[in-house]
């Protein structure tokens, strides 16, 4: 077996293995320690004597010896310490709930119940899960976002201890709040893909390695609850979105809309697969926001040129998730297909209610309602608001796409013809 | 011990960057990308060196808001800036054996490059503190 594929093998089992672990034993912190111990161990022996037969059961049984010692060290060094809190593990505090989990469920998707649960911060959710699901190291993680490798460090252990502190059990969450974990979990993933996509720092504008981390962790959660609409519908939108990746940054990694995107460099495996889960998640019902937002991505991504786009039917879907998700950002793309369908004029007055409700506060707004004046002929006033719009954006690739947009249009003072 | 490295920029050089219409020198994109290129190779050295702490760019002086005390009371006010004045861009903390190192590390980013005519009349600089790790050194 090649390296690559080692490696492959190795990111697959060891969310496993640590959810074996875990569940057997409890103790997050120290399991994980353990794993990283017998993946290093795998990672450096497997390529010299061969992968043996049972991969997952070799990790198992090293870890497992190794979490054995770590324990042992722990107890003692307690004892030592003559530590009279003694830490309950949930599995022996609580008896096995009826619905639990049989025993051969992938302890995966357990694994990433406990990353993401409700307890943690976002933040803390977001760097466990790929630490821990996505085997990613901690040096990886904070290269990706940015930020030194001491507090990526700081940011994982702190989450490690709360769950150690708040006594989260390893299992499935019971019926009645499984679909408001699962939700919690789809939105980590969706953030992990979203900081790659739309990159809140940085002058570059994707960082490509968030995006497929968070397009595999979906393709492992979807193969694992094949049935969910709402996991197919999160990684139909994340490959649908994705697709148009390469035709989103020009040359010198300038913003291109998708109106003017060169459509050839799309990815049409990915556009392809995307509309596929979606068109099969629809029907099976309920539909929910993710399932909508993927259907409206398929709706762009099938429009061989811009001019093609069935605007009708994109502010049909807008309309459905409006009822179920009315948050700012809806309503502004809500207001685009609007201008597309009814005429700019339309689009100009929805967005004239949206302000009166809500301020997103950064440069959308403006950057909507200068390309909707643009539309409507308006010159000087577009010019101001997309001026406006830049004032506002702290990216530089969009700060500079709002100012080509500007210059191309006429001053109040030169009320000309369009440049 | 660790040194931050400041770099400075106005509201003027931000707009020129920024591409805004009338600002002068006018950025190009490509401008633009060589710059970050520059900036991201210098850095990624630091790093692969094991001398990087931390390193974060600031938005344009517009955005920011200072607050003062006004008779008592806290005043905010928006963007407190000239165009022109000089203000703190960003900043990167390194973490060398000596301040000689450190200043070697911000000497390379004299060769950044820039279109023709950014560099604005007061010439290129940027400063090198050492920063103060803990109460015995600051109160040295």
């Amino acid at each position: 077996m090649l390296p690559a594929e080692i490696e492959d093998l190795l990111r697959r089992e060891a969310p496993r293995v640590l959810g074996a672990l875990v569940r057997r034993y409890g103790h997050f912190d120290l399991a994980e320690d353990a794993v990283q111990e017998a993946l290093l161990a795998a990672a450096t022996r497997w390529p010299a004597e061969g992968v043996p037969e049972r991969p997952r059961g070799w990790l198992l049984t090293v870890a497992s010896r190794r979490l054995t010692d770590l324990l042992r060290a722990e107890s003692a060094r307690r004892r030592r310490e003559d530590t009279i809190a003694r830490r309950v593990l949930p599995d022996e505090r609580l008896a096995p709930a009826a619905d639990r989990a049989p025993a051969d469920t992938d302890d995966t998707l357990v694994l990433l119940f406990l990353c993401c649960h409700p307890a943690l911060t976002p933040a803390g959710q977001i760097a466990l899960t790929l630490r821990a699901v996505g085997g990613l190291s901690t040096a990886e993680i904070a290269r990706a976002f940015l930020v030194p490798e001491a507090t990526m460090t700081r940011r994982i252990s702190r989450a490690k201890q709360r769950i150690a502190a708040s006594g989260i059990p390893f299992a499935p969450p019971d019926r009645t709040e499984y679909a408001g974990r699962l939700g919690a979990v789809l939105r980590v993933l969706y953030l992990i893909f979203n900081e790659g996509y739309a990159s809140t720092a940085g002058p570059r504008l994707a960082r490509t390695e968030l995006t497929g981390e968070a397009i595999r962790l979906t393709r492992l959660v979807h193969r694992l609850l094949p049935a969910d609409g709402e996991v197919a519908g999160l990684l139909a939108l994340m490959l649908l979105t994705d697709a148009r990746r390469p035709a989103r940054t020009g040359p010198a990694g300038e913003l291109v809309p998708m109106a003017e995107q060169d459509r050839s460099r799309w990815d049409a495996e990915a556009i392809a697969e995307g509309i596929a889960l979606v068109t099969a998640a629809l029907p099976r019902g309920p539909t929910g926001p993710y399932q909508l937002q993927a259907a409206i991505a398929a709706v762009h991504d099938e429009a061989g040129c811009a001019a093609d786009t069935d605007w009708p039917q994109i502010l049909a879907l807008y309309e459905v998730l409006l009822r179920v998700d009315g948050s700012p950002v809806v309503r502004l793309n809500h207001a685009v297909a609007v201008a597309m369908v009814r005429g700019p004029r339309a689009g100009l007055d929805a967005l004239d209610a949206l302000d009166a409700q809500v301020r997103l506060g950064d440069h959308r707004p403006d950057a909507v309602r200068g390309h909707l004046l643009e539309l409507a002929g308006e010159l000087p006033a577009a010019r101001e608001r997309y001026l406006a719009a830049a004032a506002r954006a702290t990216s530089l690739p969009h700060q500079r796409y709002l100012h080509a947009r500007a210059r191309r249009l006429p001053g109040p003072d030169e009320p000309g013809t369009q440049a | 011990m660790k040194y931050m490295i400041l770099l400075f920029g106005s509201q003027r050089d931000y707009d020129a960057m920024a591409g805004r219409p009338g600002a002068e020198p006018a950025w190009t994109g490509e401008d633009v990308a060589k710059l970050a290129e520059f900036m991201e190779s210098w850095w990624a050295e630091v790093v692969e060196s094991g001398e990087a702490v931390d390193a974060q760019g600031l938005t344009a002086p517009v955005h920011a808001r200072r607050v003062q005390l006004v008779d008592g009371a806290p005043v905010v006010t928006d963007g407190p800036y000239a165009e022109t004045q000089e203000v703190l861009a960003g900043y990167n903390i390194v973490d060398c054996d000596s301040f000689d190192r450190a200043v070697e590390i911000a000497a390379r980013l004299a060769g950044t490059p820039h279109p023709a005519g950014a560099l604005p009349d007061r010439g290129w600089y940027v400063d090198v503190r050492p920063v103060a790790s803990g109460a015995e050194d600051s109160l040295a």
